[in-house]
């Protein structure tokens, strides 16, 4: 049974447009811990040869909530809201970033989401819902690809 | 010497990143850096709605410290790929401690690749996330 639509299984969200934004960088990697200064002081990163403070490795993730509240703004779906995630059991299992490029403060970006599937687990008890993201620019192509599992702990009167 | 990405050899360990004790104050910050405005992680209300006894910590801010023992040693620069899959939640207060391990050293597409063996461990050893990274050992 369970409690994601499975209809959405193949849709692909139109491309929605985010822009990097330094101050909101540095304070992802300052609240992470970041030791390196090229990813929170855009004179660090200068110095280290790149033109703006740079995303740390798990920003991906970020991209895409930026991209889910913009749809949200446009009175689209985000994906959770297209998948029909229920908060009260969502559950993160995997999540997965393939890198072709680095991702920079003042990069204007494109977010592609994808929903590849829906599979079960554990007799029922558990659903899993398979997500992808691509973060692309627009003179740089795929700068990375993000997988990611969501899954349901099923409530009792929603388990097959 | 320490171990770097041209001369490291399955087996070596990487420097441990420990990050921590992750306090509700983290989490709030989390979630506004981050964007995760899961309730979830931050309103006790809401996660006892759900029938938890508590909170726990976004999933996420854990996978950011397994980036960070890849990336503080071998440079982002090198970093191809990173994955995680959450074994276990990370309630708050906890202490998270995050490993790697050289797991193998391939070549792919004739340049030298490491795979990096990766987990994160909470106070009482209960493991929380199993990662991998790939680094560029060229």
């Amino acid at each position: 049974m369970g409690l994601f639509d499975r209809s959405s299984a193949g849709y692909v969200a139109a491309p929605v447009e985010v822009t990097v934004e330094r101050g909101a960088l540095a304070f992802f990697a300052e609240t992470i811990g970041e030791t390196n200064p090229i990813h929170f002081d855009v004179d660090a990163a200068r110095a280290a040869g790149h033109p703006d403070v740079m995303a740390p490795a798990t920003y991906p993730v970020v991209l895409d909530m930026a991209a889910s509240k913009e749809s949200a703004r446009k009175g689209q779906k985000d994906l959770l809201g297209l998948i029909a995630a229920d908060m009260r059991y969502l559950l993160h299992g995997t999540e997965n970033y393939a890198y072709h490029g680095p991702i920079y403060a003042g990069d204007t970006v494109e977010i592609i989401s994808r929903v590849k599937g829906f599979s079960d687990a554990k007799g029922g008890a558990l659903e899993i819902a398979h997500l992808e993201m691509e973060v692309r620019h627009a003179q740089r192509g795929t700068l990375a690809i993000a997988s990611r599992d969501l899954i349901h702990r099923l409530p009792k009167e929603a388990q097959s | 010497m320490s171990v770097t990405p041209q001369t490291a050899e399955e087996g070596d360990r990487l420097p441990t990143v420990t990050f921590g004790p992750i306090t509700r104050t983290t989490l709030a910050l989390y979630a506004g850096a981050s964007g995760d405005h899961n309730p979830i992680h931050i309103d006790l209300d809401f996660a006892k709605r759900a029938g938890l006894q508590d909170v726990f910590a976004h999933g996420m801010l854990s996978m950011a410290q397994l980036g960070r023992v890849a990336t503080d040693w071998a440079g982002i620069d090198r970093l191809r790929g990173l994955s995680s899959r959450f074994t276990a939640i990370t309630p708050v207060g906890a202490t998270v401690t995050c490993e790697g391990r050289i797991a193998e050293r391939f070549e792919q597409d004739g340049a030298p690749m490491l795979r990096v063996a990766l987990t994160a461990t909470i106070d009482d050893g209960t493991q929380t996330l199993r990662g991998e990274a790939l680094v560029s050992a060229a």
